[in-house]
């Protein structure tokens, strides 16, 4: 299955999506968020692996860090990390991964050529 | 999903037209919903994702819980829902005001708002008939007034409450829904709200996620009193349904009643069955939120310990933010309890028309 069939498919122009902005795309029927986290652009497909909420349309903020009981909360990773619009389950966008389960987004591997922004589908 | 196995959703959140509630309101209380003096509010728990679900939002700005339409269009529409039972949250929490005529006054102009813009725009709306339980014979009122528009099917409260639901004192509602034979249902959120007890017997928790995971306890303490207390034996034709109060918690529970009854059944005399029995004819259950175990097989494991298949109701909750949708519930539950949980038991509830074939 590899890279069987894989295309790569231009999804935006560099500078077009602002950072901690996202742009929604649809590739062959899929629906695909493209993100900018820090300048680099992160592709997910938009579908929670919970309820298959469409989770592209979820708030991308920081979160708070592991800490101490009674000590002040520690906030950081502000862009990085996309929470769903249903349940609120929180993803960190740079790997994936969900910070309270074990299931994680389907991301695209993404290059930028020239002015391009580019998807492997 | 949906084309073979038609579905009830007995717990759906639409939204009333603030400024139709308001005209529907007698004075003082309309200059008094005008100033924005509208309730108990709530306790101000945060949940970082809000608790309506962001992802509503339509084109024109509105939300889809908004209206009707939008409602029957991006929702019914699209999960083909057969049938949708409508219970307006917001007035559940006024139903914890200290005054009680204000609580029923807000409680009558939503259920009138509920009867004109929701029941008359789509066949497949039922609704509740919201009450405030402060003072149970305006409810009974209430009851009597709604129950004659055939739309309504149910009676709703506040399952956050200042003594449980079993005592006498709230028996004028329950005679009142036993003569139009109409269930009656507690809905969570307003825990702490008002003229409330304590969110938990331990206090008050801290956070919306320690207070949400802790709502289980208060309907327990709903469901213990009832059963003592003798309703269902007072009522015999009375359904009660747990809204949102989580499923798995209910077969230890019924352990421990039956238990508890062998060895003081002298107390509560007129308990001639052991409470699990009454808990399996009386009492109803909705899904949302249903647990997650990792493994799903233990999920199974409980729906086998109590009667599901007679007391299990397919929810969503929408539009709030831990609602689940019906092809997740259908996949979580045994294949064999899916045409009773998505629809038949509901139907059977609210009188609703048997489940044609999809074939």
């Amino acid at each position: 299955m590899a890279n069987k069939g894989k295309q790569k498919i231009a999804v935006a122009k560099v500078g077009e999506i602002a950072v901690g902005d996202r742009k929604l795309v649809d590739v062959d029927g899929k629906s695909i968020g493209i993100f900018n986290v820090h300048g680099d652009h992160v592709a997910v497909l938009n579908v929670c692996p919970h309820q298959l909420a469409p989770i592209c349309l979820g708030r991308v903020a920081g979160t708070t860090f592991a800490s101490t009981p009674g000590e002040p909360l520690k906030w950081g990773r502000d862009g990085e990390i996309l929470a769903c619009p249903w349940h609120g389950w929180e993803f960190d966008l740079k790997t994936g991964e969900a910070l309270a389960d074990k299931r994680g987004l389907r991301k695209y591997p993404v290059t930028v050529e020239g002015e391009r922004v580019y998807i492997e589908v | 999903m949906g084309d073979t196995l038609p579905m009830i959703d007995t717990d759906i959140h639409p939204v009333m037209n603030g400024a139709h509630m308001q005209a529907c309101l007698p004075e003082p209380w309309r200059s008094r919903w005008a100033s924005g003096s509208r309730g108990p509010g709530h306790l101000g728990y945060w949940n970082p994702n809000g608790v309506m679900r962001s992802d509503t939002k339509l084109a024109d700005g509105s939300k889809v819980e908004q209206a009707a339409e939008n409602l029957s269009k991006h929702f019914m529409d699209k999960y083909e829902f057969s049938y949708g039972i409508l219970n307006p949250a917001g007035a559940l929490h006024v139903g914890l005001s200290p005054d009680p005529d204000y609580a029923a006054a807000v409680c009558s102009a939503g259920n009138q708002v509920v009867a004109e813009d929701w029941l008359k725009a789509d066949s497949r709306y039922r609704a509740s008939i919201v009450v405030s339980p402060q003072d149970p014979h305006l409810a009974a009122e209430e009851i009597h007034r709604c129950a004659d528009n055939s739309g309504f099917v149910q009676v709703l409260m506040p399952s956050g409450q200042r003594m449980p639901y079993g005592q006498r004192f709230f028996y004028p509602i329950y005679e009142a829904a036993v003569v139009h034979d109409l269930p009656v249902a507690i809905h969570p959120g307003s825990e702490g709200v008002g003229v409330s007890g304590t969110p938990t017997a331990a206090g008050y928790p801290t956070t919306y996620f320690e207070w949400h995971t802790g709502l289980v306890g208060s309907y327990l303490a709903h469901l213990a009193s009832l059963v003592c207390e003798g309703v269902f034996v007072k009522f015999p034709t009375l359904k009660f349904v747990l809204v949102e109060g989580g499923v798995a918690w209910l077969p230890p529970i019924m352990w421990r009643f039956d238990k508890n009854w062998k060895a003081l059944r002298q107390t509560t005399p007129w308990l001639e069955k052991p409470p699990s029995a009454y808990i399996a004819e009386h009492i109803r259950v909705t899904t949302q939120p249903i647990e997650e175990p990792e493994n799903m097989k233990h999920l199974h494991a409980m729906l086998e310990m109590f009667p599901a298949d007679k007391m299990l109701m397919f929810s969503t909750d929408f539009p709030h933010w831990d609602g689940d949708t019906p092809d997740y519930v259908a996949r979580s539950i045994p294949k064999s309890l899916q045409s009773r949980v998505m629809y038949d038991t509901a139907a059977e509830l609210y009188k609703l028309p048997e489940a044609i074939d999809g074939e």
